[in-house]
């Protein structure tokens, strides 16, 4: 009692020394608070994006393998993780432990998309309107198939400053004779007389030289489609519908989607809509800016596509729009991409009312037939193809890049791209190449030479499933030898989809017929082949850490060969961004607190030497050594107390003024990061605890020196006269 | 001897200054009996401090016994000596000594909160009482640093008393204060010593010497001699005021001009 009223009377008269160290307290602890609030907040938020998107609350993959799983790490990060030797056993006994819902399969891997080139779109419409005898549209095209091989031809000879052409292949120099041809007006003279065969050398000889093609990269995972959707709460159908259960499909993730497959011009407007309608504004903003002046620099984008009908329409409806008489496409595109803050919204409008449609709006339309390119597991080049159901987010984090950079497949797909080494395969496929001797042999010999030439060409199937046509699929279907080479370890390797698959050989990958689209596979097909990784769903209210355990366990016991991570960590880089937001709160705390505690160590060292006569006179008039402690460790409580309460009680109000209005994500990572636009924080008691406990322990032991000193102080001090 | 309650026999004090050896004390009998009023006298560095030092068991004597109340000091333990302090000691200091952020009525009380025998009624009882008796009960609420140096070592004086000490040390209590506030604590000391109080205090100040009723003088850490006080000093002025003034101090203060109470102080307190 008297020492907590000579504590706060000691604190209240040394008015300016216990602000000081007031403050310094009362930041710290309210940063202990806000710090811990944050951090829960975002791990919990964090959970929510990434367990509910696409890791589950936990990852299980081989054990022992070189890489180690990381789901948003860079594309070549944890390539080799190997593969779960026997799925169905893993499945069957995690499956069985207590808060797993369920365990979906999965692989993931990058792959290659070419977008459409507009010649093979165009040829296509052309061979429609001459199939309709459409006389005015068959003219129209016609004159945009010559203007594009101008522009091709044009483009080639741009090349020669720096190819050597004497270097040439064969079949380069063939095409460029070729095109040659096909750009003199004596060809297009002769076009009436045959407009068949002048039709099929353009789709076989002049298509393939055509530019405009863009490779397009994509990160995909490979999964039970159907468990997937089922376990994952964030995924969300955009557009199309979903996969049909146990079939071959692609689901794009719509923000890559957007970002890979929509006209530039189109997509770059919406970009703009978007960031305008956050507010800001073209006057203003850089990219803003930047993005007008591509759209009014990159014009070729939509005149390339246009012809001469669709070039007509458009030019009166900017001429109008922009009340000019200019006839030049260019011109007039460049002016009415010339926008401000004004006019954006109705130019924005008009650009999806009178010049979008007749442009390809998407390289990959959805129905399309797409042809993935990459890499098998062994390093080899192959593609497949598989239709495109549609689009799909994750729920609130569709603006984020991260979560939006994976799309899904099938599980047959992933395999088909993944190949499949396992040792005896490897032996096989070795034995297949001596057997053969083909080793110098181009790769698309050698699948001839493995399957056998009977496979036709012709059979590779008619793939143009959206009715609007595609250029993805038309492009895939329609070219000889675009793809590099041939999935040579696949087709070793999987012999069963092989014999389903009707291979076109000069493309070099694997053409399914529809057949095999619409083919069903059933479970034990699904889970039955190679299996990357997979994702471990909890129950809700689940312990995450007590089911990780028991994972382990039950891997150890019925010898499963897994490794099992909690998301944090098979989220690679992201996961561990909380894990760096807390060594950097972490530290500065524990900078701030080193600070507070010598400062107020100084203080009260000083303290207890201005009181040396007071604390003398006390122990004279008969207080104990204890008493001067305790009043030393009192003033440091009720320091600690007060500000330590003070901090805690800004920082709960500041999270919950911060939980009110939410945190706003201002870019694409935070948006994931915070599973959404905002970031509600919360506070618990416990933060609110650790606060003050931190806020205590920093004065106390602050203070445990000068109390030291201020008990060893004699009271004979008292009795000598003023010095 | 029974009565006795402080018997100094025997006590040397040195002090080691470098290679020296200060003997601030040496051969010193003493005793002092309840209801004195003595004088220690002599000159600056006579050993007056060290002697007040040993008796107030704030220090201990190099050689010889210091016994107060019948307890030898020398077989105490620190804590002891601390209790022994609190509760049988009262200590008037040179420069007051109070406790600058608590004001005259809690530095009053200080002593019997270490107690922690009142309660808070009793305290409150017996810190007024003495407030009255010093004359301070108007200034209760004022810390020392809104006090005159006479009204501060009337503050010190109250909270010397407050525990009932057996005996009130009090080192030079005049010096920092002007002669005429000096008169005044004095005569205040005089009047609580005819209530019953025993007092022991140093000076060298020969007017202070004038009223004491026994004067110890010191030359050289040595007692010159040891009298009974001179028949002139025997008969107080204040004593001579009126019968009441010999019951009640603060009456004797009364007295005195209001002016000359709130006479300003040389020394700050702590
Ligand atoms: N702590 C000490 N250390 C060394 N010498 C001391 C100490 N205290 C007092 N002395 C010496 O002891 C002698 C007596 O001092 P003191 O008792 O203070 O005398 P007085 O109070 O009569 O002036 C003096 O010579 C003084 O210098
Ligand atoms: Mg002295």
């Amino acid at each position: 009692m008297l020492l907590l009223r000579l504590a706060i009377r000691n604190l209240w008269t040394h008015k300016w020394k216990t602000a000081i160290v007031g403050g310094l307290l009362t930041v710290g602890t309210l940063l202990v608070v806000v710090g811990q609030a944050l951090l829960a907040s975002l791990d919990l938020s964090m959970s929510q994006s990434i367990v509910h998107s696409i890791s589950g609350h936990i990852q299980v993959s081989k054990a022992g393998a070189k890489d180690r799983l990381k789901l948003f790490g860079s594309p070549n990060d944890g390539t080799e993780i190997g593969h779960i030797e026997d799925f169905p056993r893993v499945r069957k006994a995690l499956e069985a432990l207590p808060g797993v819902e369920a365990v979906v399969p999965m692989g993931f891997n990058n792959a290659v998309v070419y977008g459409g080139n507009i010649l093979d779109v165009k040829l296509a419409a052309l061979r429609k309107a001459e199939r309709e005898g459409d006389r005015t549209r068959t003219k129209a095209l016609r004159n945009h198939v010559r203007r594009i091989v101008g522009l091709l031809r044009g483009e080639l000879g741009n090349l020669e400053g720096f190819v050597d052409l004497s270097r040439q292949s064969t079949e380069d120099r063939e095409g460029h004779a070729a095109v040659e041809t096909a750009a003199h007006d004596a060809f297009w003279q002769g076009y009436d007389a045959d407009p068949q065969q002048a039709m099929e050398f353009l789709e076989n000889r002049i298509a393939p030289m055509a530019m405009g093609e863009e490779m397009m990269f994509l990160r995909y995972i490979g999964t039970d489609t159907a468990r997937f959707t089922q376990s994952f709460h964030r995924f969300e159908l955009v557009d199309g519908k979903p996969i049909p259960p146990g079939q071959r499909g692609f689901l794009f993730n719509k923000l890559n989607y957007e970002d890979t497959c929509k006209h530039k011009t189109a997509r770059r407007l919406d970009k703009m809509q978007d960031r305008i309608a956050e507010g800001w504004t073209l006057k203003s903003d850089a990219e803003l800016k930047q993005w007008m002046e591509l759209n009014q620099r990159q014009y070729k984008e939509i005149t390339y596509q246009l012809d001469d009908l669709g070039a007509a329409d458009v030019r009166k409806a900017l001429q109008a729009e922009l009340g000019s008489q200019q006839a030049d496409l260019q011109k007039l595109i460049q002016a009415f991409m010339a926008m401000d803050d004004k006019n954006f919204a109705k130019r924005y409008k008009l650009f999806y009312a009178a010049i979008a449609p007749y442009l390809q709006l998407y390289a990959v339309n959805i129905g399309d037939v797409l042809t993935i390119n990459g890499l098998t597991d062994a390093g080899y080049p192959t593609s497949v193809n598989v239709p495109v159901y549609g689009t799909f987010r994750f729920r609130s984090l569709d603006k984020s890049a991260l979560a939006g950079a994976t799309s899904l497949t099938d599980m047959m797909t992933f395999r088909d791209l993944f190949g499949h080494m396992t040792a005896d395969r490897r032996e096989e496929l070795q034995r297949l190449q001596q057997g053969s001797g083909i080793k110098a042999v181009a790769r698309e010999d050698a699948e001839a030479a493995l399957f056998g030439a009977d496979s036709d060409a012709d059979e590779a199937v008619e793939l143009a499933a959206a009715p609007t046509g595609s250029g993805a699929a038309v492009a895939a279907v329609g070219r000889d030898a675009s793809a590099p080479s041939t999935g040579l370890a696949d087709a070793a390797t999987d012999a069963a989809a092989a014999d389903l698959a009707r291979l076109d050989l000069k493309a070099g990958g694997r053409r399914y017929g529809r057949e095999l689209f619409g083919r069903r596979y059933n479970q034990q097909e699904i889970d039955g082949g190679v299996v990357r990784h997979a994702a471990v769903v909890l129950k809700p209210g689940t312990d995450e850490r007590a089911v990780l355990q028991a994972v382990r366990a039950a891997s150890d016991r019925d010898k499963l060969g897994l490794t099992a991570i909690d998301w944090r960590e098979a989220s690679g880089l992201i996961g561990n961004f909380i894990g760096v937001i807390y060594a950097v709160l972490a530290t500065a705390l524990l900078v701030i607190f080193i600070v507070a505690l010598v400062i107020l160590n100084n203080t009260m060292v000083m303290a207890t030497a201005e009181r040396v006569r007071e604390i003398g006179t006390l122990r004279a008039i008969g207080a104990q050594r204890t008493e001067i402690l305790a009043m030393f460790l009192a003033e440091a409580l009720v320091l600690g107390a007060l500000f330590g309460t003070l901090g805690a009680g800004l920082g709960v109000g500041g999270v919950l003024w911060a939980q009110a209005v939410g945190i706003p994500a201002v870019n694409d990572v935070l948006v994931f990061l915070f599973a959404g636009p905002r970031l509600y924080p919360f506070v618990t008691p416990l933060h609110v605890g650790v606060g003050l406990l931190a806020a205590g322990f920093v004065t106390v032991l602050s203070t445990l020196y000068p109390a030291w000193l201020a008990t060893r102080i004699e009271p004979v001090v008292a009795m000598q006269g003023a010095e | 001897m029974p009565d006795a309650i402080v018997t100094l026999q025997g006590v040397d004090k040195d002090y080691p200054l470098g290679a020296v050896v200060v003997r601030a004390l040496q051969g010193v009998d003493l005793e002092i009996d309840a209801g004195e009023f003595t004088v220690i006298a002599g000159p600056s560095g006579s050993g007056k401090t060290t002697l007040l030092n040993l008796i107030g068991c704030v220090d201990v004597a190099t050689r010889g016994t210091v016994t107060i109340d019948g307890a030898n000091t020398h077989k105490l333990s620190e804590r002891d000596l601390t209790r022994l302090r609190l509760h049988k000691l009262g200590f008037i200091f040179q420069s007051f000594n109070l406790v600058g952020v608590l004001d005259a009525f809690q530095n009053i009380e200080l002593p019997l909160l270490l107690q922690r025998d009142l309660g808070a009624a009793a305290r409150t009882e017996r810190v007024r009482g003495l407030l009255e008796q010093v004359g301070l009960t108007a200034f209760a609420h004022h810390r020392p640093g809104e006090l005159s140096g006479g009204q501060r070592q009337r503050v010190a004086i109250a909270r010397a008393l407050v525990s009932q000490p057996r005996i009130v040390l009090a080192d030079e209590p005049t010096a920092n204060l002007d002669s005429v506030t000096g008169a005044q604590i004095l005569e205040l000391m005089q009047a609580l010593n005819r209530t019953g109080t025993t007092f022991l205090f140093s000076t060298h100040d020969p007017r202070v010497v004038e009223r004491a009723r026994r004067v110890v003088r010191m030359v050289d850490g040595r007692i010159d001699s040891d009298s009974a006080m001179s028949p002139a000093a025997a008969v107080s002025p204040a004593a001579a005021v009126s019968p009441a003034a010999a019951v009640s101090p603060a009456a004797a203060l009364a007295t005195l001009t209001p002016a000359a109470a709130d006479h300003p102080a040389a020394a700050t307190s702590v």
